[in-house]
């Protein structure tokens, strides 16, 4: 009979964008309680959206997330799209992966360089890093620098991408601007190289769990805008089947809505794609992945993290050859089409953003204004899955010290990079 | 002086009041402003305020803040008269933005241009469109000063 004993109650995870508490109860070696409660989740979609005409959905729902507008946006203009039976020119097809991949590699690099590596070197913030590994620090920076302005260069603004239209975009980039930005993606190589070695070498948790990974799939691509939706389970759906994955239903101890398909749980983000995708990474994110030890499928949720790390190698040799079809089409000047009704409709979209597969839905009347409005973000997906994985991981970490659980489990919460209540943000100010 | 002026409007506007910035932001850019100055919606951007500031010479912020005056007040400060609350970790992406930000370059030696922070107390900060009417009613007021801030910034 273990005497073990533990009692944590993490307030509010740090590095993790929003709020969060994990709750442990351990008597005499018997875990009582092993969960993450989140305190706080976007409900509020349908009502901000509902009764805006179709040209305005995208720019309000670019706003839940200020470091996925893009996803939103994309997301949100292919439900808008689907709905009203918008075609798409090749170039706004080009134009839309090519600001994608900007948004996954920044997205990405805050986390793999600024939430995570943190923990893997032992400090508690990217601040002490400085000291220590300050080139690491100012590699990140330059990253987020060329992601931040490959971003702002197509969305036509940094962090929202007032330019991205239904039906295509009403500020396109130019071709001196494509090819300075493919030499700094270029330049970036080697950023990337440096990125894959410092991974290489954490000292990443050992944990094994399978669980059900479930991410877009495209036959021609690694899937990040439209494409079916894929499980590791042998599922295989259209986007606008998405209730049939997502099934949400609610627990008692979180405001959030939980969702479950095959199983119990199941997961979604880099390590999902990265174990149904792993076929059509780029050549170099395969050499990323070997050099990290990562096949598929992988069941380490830690190496989510890594698999992000994966998919910026990916992001930039696809920006490049996206950059080169462009350059060798030539910028063309168009317009977003003139969007025909036709009675209104309803219509799914769906991307796979940096933490996940996401899904909107909107049904439009006759004069295309939004009626109804569903939203279901990554997160909220990966709840479920993130209790199993604590309660699988707690009964391996009982013999450590108490600070050392928490902050294994709360690296595991990190590692899922959740984000909870997306994009509040309040300044507090004391003077002195 | 000379140089180029930033006016960086911060907050998200589907936060009630945390979406002050973003609306000054929309108000400034509906008057014709001086040549070197630009004012940016830049929503709840975390890091990318880092690179935004670095390439400006003077940079003045409207940001919702918690300045312990009654709702709608504002107040004028530069970094080096507040403390900028942060997450026990020093560096979280979420509320911090501005304060993690400039820990961070302070940190790394980064020179940073001279920074001037119009901190707005809200009424609220919760999911809604639109500012109170605390926040609404200060809005020509604070337009008023900043121009007279650009105008001496210039």
């Amino acid at each position: 009979m273990s005497e073990v004993n533990v009692n944590i109650n993490v307030h509010h995870v740090t590095r993790v964008e929003g709020h969060g508490d994990i709750v442990v109860d351990v008597k005499n070696g018997e875990i009582k309680k092993c969960q993450f409660e989140v305190v706080e989740a976007p409900r509020f979609f349908e009502a901000f959206v509902r009764g805006r005409p179709y040209y305005e959905l995208s720019h309000i729902t670019s706003r839940i997330c200020g470091i996925c507008s893009v996803g939103h946006a994309t997301a949100s203009l292919r439900a808008t799209e689907n709905a009203l039976g918008v075609e798409l020119s090749e170039q706004t097809v080009l134009l839309r992966k090519l600001i994608f991949h900007g948004e996954i590699i920044d997205s990405h690099v805050l986390h793999t360089y600024y939430l995570v590596a943190p923990d893997l070197l032992g400090v508690n913030s990217v601040i002490p890093l400085i000291e220590t590994h300050r080139p690491v620090v100012e590699r990140a920076l330059r990253i987020k620098k060329l992601s931040g302005d490959l971003c702002a260069m197509i969305g036509g603004r940094h962090t929202h991408p007032c330019a991205m239209a239904v039906g295509g975009f009403t500020h396109l980039p130019t071709e001196a601007e494509l090819r300075e930005m493919k030499g700094r993606l270029e330049a970036a190589r080697e950023d990337m190289v440096a990125t894959i070695a410092l991974f290489a070498t954490l000292p990443w948790p050992e944990f094994e769990r399978e669980t059900e990974y479930v991410s877009l799939k495209k036959d021609e691509e690694y899937a990040f805008i439209d494409g079916t939706i894929t499980s590791t389970d042998g599922f295989s759906y259209p986007i606008d089947e998405y209730r049939k994955v997502t099934n949400e239903w609610c627990v008692p101890f979180s405001t959030a809505k939980w969702t479950k398909h095959n199983r119990e749980s199941y997961m979604v983000g880099a390590l999902a794609r990265f174990n149904n995708n792993f076929d059509q990474l780029h050549p170099k994110a395969k050499e990323a992945a070997a050099k990290l030890g990562m096949k598929p499928i992988c069941t380490n949720t830690f190496l989510n993290t890594a698999a992000q790390a994966v998919e910026m190698v990916h992001s930039v040799e696809d920006s490049i050859e996206i950059i080169d079809q462009l350059l060798t089409r030539g910028i063309k000047s168009e317009k977003p089409p003139e969007v025909n009704l036709n009675g209104g409709g309803e219509g799914v979209g769906s991307c796979d953003v940096p933490r996940g597969i996401l899904f909107h839905n909107y049904v439009y009347d006759e004069n295309g204004i939004c009626t109804q409005a569903n939203c279901i973000i990554p997160t909220n997906q990966n709840w479920a899955n993130v209790n199993a994985d604590m309660k699988a991981y707690l009964p391996q970490i009982l013999d450590k010290p108490e600070d050392e659980i928490r902050l294994h489990l709360e690296m595991l919460v990190r590692a899922y990079d959740p984000c909870i209540s997306c994009s509040t943000h309040l300044l507090n100010v004391t003077f002195v | 002086m000379q140089g180029s002026v930033l006016v960086l409007g911060l907050g998200n506007p589907l936060r009630g009041d945390d979406g002050v910035g973003p609306r000054i932001v929309e108000e400034l850019e509906r008057r014709e402003l001086p040549e070197d100055v630009t004012a940016m919606d830049v929503g709840t951007a975390g890091l990318d305020l880092l690179h935004l500031l670095e390439g400006c010479d003077r940079a003045i912020v409207v940001d919702a803040a918690d300045v312990g005056l009654k709702p709608g007040q504002f107040v004028r400060f530069t970094p080096d008269e507040a403390r900028l609350a942060q997450n026990s970790d020093g560096l979280s992406f979420h509320q911090v933005g501005l304060s993690g930000v400039l820990s961070l370059a302070n940190a790394l030696e980064h020179a940073l241009p001279e920074i001037v922070i119009f901190g707005v107390q809200p009424t609220e900060i919760d999911w809604k469109e639109g500012l109170s009417p605390a926040v609404e009613a200060t809005i020509p007021k604070l337009i008023e000063v900043l121009i007279e801030e650009i105008e001496a910034q210039l």
